[in-house]
Order: C-alpha cells, then sequence, then structure tokens
C-alpha cells in the first residue's frame, strides 16, 4: 500500500486508541446518584424466532430484531456507532481508505481475546467477515485487515458496526466471541443464558448472567412479567401506551418502517397513478392513533425524521378527494390483493383499515394473507443509525434496486451529503414500489430494580450497563 | 446501634412535615445563597448556512419577489429562529429576491429548520406556479455550542465549572498558586492545565499505563500532595508524580485516601468492581472494617472523627470509632464532606437515589449534628447526571462530574458552600 495514496482518518494510533477508550467510558455512563451494583440476573424474553446465533445467517429475516438484540452480547464488531451515528473504535482501532474508498485498512486492537481464550488475529477477522459478506476481497496484513470493494464505499466504518458483521469465531459448529458475554446454555429457538466475562476487554457487565426466553408472544411476556418472572419483556406496539404493572416502559425513537411494497415495478403510467391514489388515500395518522395507539409517527419517507432531518418533506396527509379525482381520471380499472403476516395481530387490522380508505377513494383493494399478493404490508427495523446504512440495507430488503435508483446509490455512496441523501431516497420513492405508512417504536416494559437500561436507536439493548438493585433490608 | 436513626428524616421532601430536622433546621440562621456557575450561552454563527441557502434559493427563483415562511422544527429555540430569519431575508435580499405579501409573490418559499443526529438541516420549499414544489437543502454540524444556550436553573450551592471535555472525566483537582493549575483524570492520563489570560491552557498530558481491562463504572481519584505534586487513585493502579513533571504508574492494591481528616483514613478498593471493599486503615478508632461502600466523608468532631459510609447495599453506615450505626436512606451512592465555617462548620454534600432513571441528578446538603442527618434548603438540580463527587484536598470543596447526555460532555465543577449573614 503507497502510504501517500491513503487518507488518514485517524491522525495516529495512539490518539485513537485515546479516542477509543473515551468513546467506551462515554457509552458506559454510570451515575453516581446510585452507583451501579454488580451481580444478579437479568430475565428477558424477546418474541423473534432465533434459530441461530450467528449474525450473519440472513436466512433468519424475521428474527432480525432478536439477532440484532443479542448478536452485541455474544460478539463485538469492528467499529461501534456513537449517538451521532458516527463510528467508533471497538476491535478496529484505526481505519484509514485510499482515496477512492474502494480499498480501507483497519487496525485491529491488540490483545483481544475470544471468550475460549484464542487471540483475536487478522485472519480470524478476515474470516468472519467473508463469511458475512462473501462479495468482499477481505484479507489479514500484520496486525490489519484489508477490505476491497469494486465500488466507492465510504460509508465502510459505520458498514462494520453492524450486527451482521460481528468477528465470530467458527469452529466446529461452534460460534466465538468476544462480546461481554459467553453462551452458557444455548437451547436453540427457545432459551439463551449468557455469563459474564470476568476478563472482558471494554470491562466486565454488572450483571452475572441473562437468562433470555426466545419465541414467546407479547401476551405470553406480559404474563410472565406481571408474575414477576421476567425482568423485562418486549411490548407489542399496541401494548406499549398501555401501563404497566409492576414496572414502566422504554420506548424507542421510531426505528421500524411499516410499509406497503409492491411485487413488481410500475407497468403503466395508469398504474403509477393509481399507486399514487392509494398513498394519498390512507389516513397514516388515523392507522396511528387509533389501530397502533399511537406507537409510531405518520411515515411520508423511508427512513424516520430524527435520522434525517428531512422527513417531513415527503407527503404523508390523507387527500380522499385527490385520490378520488386521481383514480376516476384511470380508465384502467385493477383489483389489488394486500398480503400481512397472519401471526401479527395488528397487521390484519392494519391492513384492513388500509383497504377501507382505498375503497373511500374507489380503489378496489382486498387483503388477502395468502402467498403471492400484490402489495404487501412489511415491518422492517433500520438496521444502523447511519442514515446511508440503513437507506442502503432498506433498498436491498424492499428490493429497490431499480436502474434508477442504481445509479443514485452510486452517487449515495460518494457524496454523502444530506441533500443527496434526500435526492437518493427521493429517487426510491418515486419507482412507486413502496408507500411508507409509518415509522414505529419499539417499546420494552422493565422491572422496577432494573437500572441503567438503554435501548440505541436501532433498537440493539446495551445489556452491559444494566444492573440490578438490591432488595432494601 | 442499629435501627435507631429514623430514617424518615432523610426523607422530607415534603416542606409542611412537621419533623424534627425542620424544627432544628430553624436554629441555623443560614441560608445558603445561589450562585449559577454556568458561562455565558454562546452565540453561533449562521451566515455561513444562511448565504448557502439563500444562494440555492436564488438559483431555482432567480431575482423577484417571494413570500417566505419559516417554520423551526428542531432544538433551536425561538430566539435563534428569528435571528436565522431575519438573516435568510438578508441574504435573500442581496440576491435580489424581495419579501412581499403572499398575494403579490411569483415564489412561494417555506423554510423548515430541522435536524438530524448529527446536523442541522435547513430545507427551503420552493412553489412556483402550478409546478411541483423544489426541494433545496443544506445542512451545517451540530456543535455543542449551538445546542447551549438554555436558561440555567436555581442552585443552592456555589459550583463553578472547572472543565469540560467529550470524554469521562474521573476526578480534578485545582492548585491555587501563580499560575493557578488545573488537574484532569481520566482513563488514559491526568491533564494539567495553567490559567493563562484567563483561560485554562493544556500544558501537559502524562499518560496512565495499565495492563488490565478497566472495570465498568471506572472511578479514580487525584491527590494533590506537599512533598510531590500529585497521586491518582485508579482500579489497581496507583501514579505519581517524580520529578520534573512525569507520572509513574504501576498496579497496585494499596489503599485509596478517603476524605480529609486528621487522623486520615485510607480504604482498599476492589479492582474490578466499582467500590470499596469495607477495609480500612489504619481504621476508625479500633473499627477496621465497614461493610462495603462507594464513599465515606469524614465530619471532625471535638475528640473523634465521624465517618459516614453509603454502602453497596443502599444503607448509610457512620462509625465512631466503637459503634457502627446504620440506616436506610434516600440518598445516592455519592458524598463528600465540605468544611464551610457555617452551621456546625463541615457539612455533607450527598447525592440523592435515582427512582426512575431520570436525566437529572441533584445535590442535597446536610448537617449533622449529632448522629442525625438532617437536610439544608433544597435540593440542587444538576442538568445531567453526576458521575463522580470526591472531596478536594484542603477540605473546604468538593468537586463534582457531571455527564450532560444532551451535549455529550462531561463537566467538572468545583463546590463550595457559602453562608447568608
Amino acid at each position: 500500500m503507497k502510504r501517500t495514496s491513503l487518507l488518514w482518518l485517524a491522525i495516529n494510533s495512539l490518539a485513537l486508541a485515546g479516542l477509543a477508550v473515551a468513546s467506551l467510558m462515554i457509552t458506559t455512563v454510570a451515575r453516581a446518584a446510585t452507583r451501579p451494583h454488580y451481580g444478579g440476573v437479568l430475565r428477558l424474553a424477546i418474541a423473534g424466532p432465533v434459530p441461530s446465533l450467528d449474525p450473519a445467517d440472513a436466512t433468519n429475516v424475521s428474527g432480525q430484531t432478536a439477532i440484532q438484540r443479542i448478536a452485541p452480547l455474544l460478539f463485538n464488531t469492528l467499529t461501534t456507532l456513537d449517538e451521532r451515528g458516527e463510528a467508533q473504535p471497538s476491535l478496529a482501532l484505526a481505519w484509514k481508505s485510499d482515496f477512492s474508498s474502494q480499498r480501507w485498512e483497519l487496525q485491529l486492537r491488540p490483545g483481544i481475546t475470544f471468550s475460549d481464550g484464542t487471540l483475536l488475529t487478522a485472519n480470524a477477522v478476515a474470516a468472519s467477515l467473508r463469511v458475512a459478506n462473501p462479495r468482499w476481497n477481505v484479507s489479514p496484513q500484520g496486525d490489519s485487515v484489508i477490505i476491497q470493494s469494486d465500488a466507492a464505499t465510504p460509508e465502510l466504518p459505520a458498514e462494520l458496526a453492524l450486527s451482521s458483521n460481528s468477528i465470530v469465531l467458527r469452529e466446529g459448529g461452534k460460534l466465538i466471541g468476544s462480546g461481554p458475554f459467553t453462551a452458557a446454555q444455548w437451547g436453540p429457538g427457545k432459551s439463551l443464558v449468557l455469563s459474564a466475562r470476568d476478563d472482558y476487554w471494554a470491562g466486565r457487565p454488572f450483571v452475572d448472567s441473562v437468562e433470555i426466553a426466545i419465541g414467546r408472544s407479547p401476551r405470553d411476556q406480559m404474563l410472565s412479567f406481571e408474575l414477576g418472572r421476567l425482568d423485562g419483556v418486549e411490548l407489542a406496539a399496541e401494548q406499549a401506551s398501555g401501563a404497566v404493572a409492576g414496572g414502566r416502559v422504554v420506548n424507542s425513537a421510531p426505528d421500524e418502517l411499516l410499509a406497503i411494497v409492491f411485487s413488481r415495478g410500475v407497468q403503466s403510467p395508469e398504474e403509477g397513478r393509481l399507486r399514487q391514489a392509494l398513498g394519498l388515500a390512507i389516513d397514516r395518522n388515523l392507522l396511528n392513533t387509533v389501530v397502533l395507539h399511537s406507537a409510531g409517527e405518520p411515515a411520508g419517507g423511508l427512513l424516520p425524521n430524527w435520522m434525517t432531518g428531512y422527513e417531513f418533506l415527503f407527503p404523508r396527509s390523507p387527500d380522499s378527494q385527490r385520490a378520488r379525482q386521481i383514480h376516476e381520471g384511470i380508465n384502467q380499472s385493477s383489483a389489488w390483493s394486500l398480503g400481512y403476516d397472519q401471526t401479527d395481530p395488528a397487521a390484519r387490522v392494519i391492513a384492513e383499515r388500509i383497504v377501507l380508505n382505498a375503497q373511500d377513494a374507489g380503489i378496489n383493494i382486498r387483503p388477502n394473507p395468502a402467498a403471492s399478493p400484490d402489495a404487501q404490508l412489511v415491518r422492517i427495523r433500520l438496521v444502523s443509525r447511519d442514515a446511508q446504512v440503513a437507506l442502503s440495507h432498506l433498498a436491498l430488503m424492499l428490493n429497490l434496486a431499480t436502474p434508477g435508483s442504481q445509479r443514485a446509490s452510486s452517487q449515495m455512496t460518494s457524496s454523502p451529503s444530506t441533500a443527496d441523501l434526500y435526492a437518493v431516497e427521493n429517487t426510491f420513492l418515486q419507482t412507486q414500489c413502496v408507500i411508507p405508512l409509518l415509522h414505529l417504536r419499539t417499546s420494552v416494559a422493565l422491572a422496577r430494580n432494573v437500572h441503567g437500561w438503554s435501548e440505541a436507536q436501532d433498537g440493539s439493548w446495551n445489556l452491559p450497563n444494566v444492573w440490578l438493585s438490591p432488595e432494601k433490608p | 446501634m442499629r435501627g435507631k436513626m429514623q430514617p424518615t428524616v432523610y426523607n422530607s421532601r415534603n416542606p409542611r412535615m412537621p419533623s424534627r430536622p425542620i424544627r432544628r433546621s430553624l436554629l441555623f440562621s443560614f441560608l445558603l445563597i445561589i450562585v449559577s456557575g454556568w458561562a455565558a450561552a454562546q452565540t453561533p454563527n449562521w451566515h455561513v448556512p444562511e448565504q448557502q441557502l439563500a444562494d440555492k434559493i436564488s438559483a431555482v427563483t432567480g431575482p423577484g419577489a417571494i413570500s417566505l415562511e419559516l417554520a423551526n422544527r428542531s432544538s433551536l429555540t425561538r430566539t435563534q429562529a428569528e435571528e436565522i430569519h431575519r438573516g435568510l431575508l438578508q441574504e435573500l435580499s442581496s440576491l435580489g429576491l424581495r419579501s412581499v405579501a403572499p398575494e403579490e409573490a411569483a415564489a412561494t418559499i417555506n423554510i423548515s429548520l430541522s435536524e438530524n443526529l448529527r446536523e442541522y438541516v435547513w430545507t427551503a420549499e420552493i412553489s412556483q406556479g402550478k409546478n411541483e414544489p423544489a426541494v433545496v437543502i443544506v445542512s451545517l454540524p451540530r456543535t455543542s455550542a449551538t445546542d447551549s444556550g438554555h436558561a440555567t436553573p436555581s442552585i443552592i450551592l456555589r459550583r463553578t465549572l472547572l472543565w469540560s471535555q467529550p470524554g469521562r472525566i474521573l476526578d480534578a483537582a485545582l492548585l491555587n498558586g501563580t499560575p493557578q493549575r488545573l488537574f484532569v483524570l481520566d482513563a488514559n492520563s491526568v491533564t494539567i492545565y495553567q490559567m493563562l489570560a484567563g483561560r485554562w491552557q493544556p500544558q501537559q498530558a502524562l499518560a496512565i499505563s495499565h495492563s488490565r481491562p478497566w472495570p465498568r463504572d471506572l472511578r479514580g481519584r487525584l491527590v494533590l500532595r506537599k512533598d510531590h505534586l500529585l497521586d491518582a487513585y485508579l482500579p489497581g493502579v496507583f501514579c505519581t508524580t517524580a520529578a520534573g513533571i512525569s507520572l509513574t504508574c504501576h498496579e497496585s492494591d494499596d489503599p485509596w485516601p478517603l476524605g480529609v481528616a486528621d487522623p486520615p483514613l485510607n480504604a482498599f478498593f476492589a479492582s474490578s468492581r466499582n467500590f470499596f471493599t469495607g477495609a480500612l486503615t489504619p481504621g476508625v478508632g479500633k473499627q477496621t472494617s465497614a461493610p462495603a461502600f462507594f464513599a465515606a466523608a469524614p465530619l471532625p468532631r471535638d475528640r473523634y472523627t465521624l465517618w459516614l459510609f453509603t454502602t453497596t447495599d443502599g444503607q448509610l453506615h457512620l462509625l465512631d470509632g466503637f459503634t457502627d450505626q446504620s440506616a436506610a436512606t434516600d440518598w445516592g451512592s455519592e458524598i463528600a464532606s465540605v468544611h464551610s465555617g457555617c452551621g456546625s462548620g463541615w457539612q455533607v454534600l450527598a447525592t440523592a437515589q435515582d427512582s426512575d432513571d431520570s436525566k437529572n441528578d441533584s445535590l442535597r446538603i446536610f448537617e449533622v449534628p449529632d448522629r442525625e442527618p438532617f437536610l439544608i434548603g433544597q435540593p440542587t438540580e444538576f442538568r445531567g447526571e453526576i458521575t463522580a463527587l470526591w472531596p478536594q484536598t484542603d477540605g473546604a470543596s468538593a468537586v463534582a462530574v457531571l455527564h450532560d447526555s444532551s451535549k455529550g460532555e462531561y463537566e467538572a465543577y468545583q463546590l463550595t458552600l457559602a453562608c447568608d449573614q
């Protein structure tokens, strides 16, 4: 690597080592009002299916939220995102790229061990990243890792913070991490018991262990919580606004997109106008307040306003009169089917409400939970606080990589200003393949003895900082 | 002696409660004055983004009559938004865009002052005729300077901002002299600042070496010395200054000094945790141990020193050399005693237990004339979380470290008590 051709993003390793520790300390704020107590067992439950603990397992789409929460407990990533969504050192102390942002060199933090005592090496990191990103060209180089790609990837440091890019040592079918906990017991898809690592490089977690019941419905979780068998449970959107006996509710920023996604691109100008009419016919505010008890915010854009600052520019107010006018001006009559997740009780109600709104505008659409509908009601969690990374992931999930958006995507990676991001998102929306409806919050109920709980804006749990207050004598 | 104390006396938040503490408090004819140590809000410079946005608008509309509306969707104050509004009109005017009534305008411009995690985002939706509105956007980094500027709440003790920085401050110590020096301890170093021309200028950063990972909730203490500059105590690590200004650190489980008392008292700190083990040296009189504790504060008496300990089980223990009294209180983990010369001479500063994970902590002042602490005045609210509270070497002040998450900064304050004669 020609040093002269490199753009160092850090001044030097020493400074970044200091920054790494400093940033770590920022994320582990403990207050003196009541200092954290060590010890105890934290009992949690999550709904999502977790057939595997492998964060690189792309097949577990429905359990994305669950693995996003569990993975950081067992594994580390090379970078983490701070409160502003900016990449900070984690297993990587420093990084640099060439001017084209296609070749990155990441210097690893020395002295890190996996939970089995194996030293973290560049070889192990490269092998792990190759599994998660088969298209990347990853190679070890001394105490650094080189990542090369065909296109410019200025957002790579933020992308490396995704839980799917966790560093995993895969040995004989075992998954070994360098995270704050180790898996003491694992009942695939049912339960997980985690033990705190005394030698964790960023400081031992406060609790001794964490017990996670997996695949429990929100109703079951709440029942166990009210009986005092769980210290923290997830709340379904419609539960979040209610009071919780024996605890308190903590809400995240809106970090999940609820949207209608069409199964194919627009086939004719008439169909495009019909989709526009549907977007105008839906009363998002009513969906949010009546159906979901204000568990989110009406959405006009793919990304929420806290992430971009421009989301309000995309129209989201209903205009049934205009929707009707558009529909009446179209000769083509269309009957769409709207699919939804049958296991989500709220989804059916939302779908029915959308059908009603559409019918008011004269649009023929019927709910159909069966396979292959014309449009599908989907909920997609935003995987990153970095707007560019989150938008790229959404585009991938929503299959928005049309020729037009590919050009936009290329532009996005090379010029990540807010104005450019707006242009890219606008391009995605103009494909009319997706109609954003709401940005939903995720909520958890916590027992009163649970302290230090913080949920990142991408919904991941920061359990190493959680502590349990002792019983009063 | 256990259980003799009345826990309720520590909870007297209700001013109408006819409690003994309040009657006793009337014996003291002082009130503590309220002094703000906050610096005045800085005025950010909006000129550049105003100019950028005006240029972009002008590129769409060209010169002519416009109607402009501005909505503030950000954390900027109303005053700041009005200032930006005026600045934009001025910039637009210089580009030939005149502000007129909506019915006379060739273009309608809706400005929104918004924000995301990192930036202020200013948007302009420009409507001309029946065309789809054009959108232009400028963004600028959000800084702590632009985020500040809110009113300061009343406080009950004198607090002086010593230093603030993004990284966590563990302790700070002020050395009066010419020039005045400030020492700031964090996880990596002791940084020395010197007061020059009314500002703290960095003089030297002395690195702290350690081989084991720091525990979560890292704590550390600086102690100024008479025979050398200072000592720094961190979990499992002791650092001391040598000839010249250099810092030597080594792994050590040596006890940390507690408070300012004669005779001095030291306690062993659990090197992988955030508390003292309870082992004391040389001890409080004949007592060489206390329950594991977070903080201790001495209150000198005529013939002995009463030591207060906030223990890890949430109780307050008072050791006088012979007895160990305990009580459940609503005190937080951190305490420090300060010699004010008011009242009994010494008071205890104590954090309050946080029951609802509130983002703001408070400090309270207690008198302990015998064995029963009672509250003086109202709690002092801090805009953030108090992460450390240590007594200063002179005994007349303490240092509190505050984490203001809204600014992402740690702030070290010197706390002193003043009498209202």
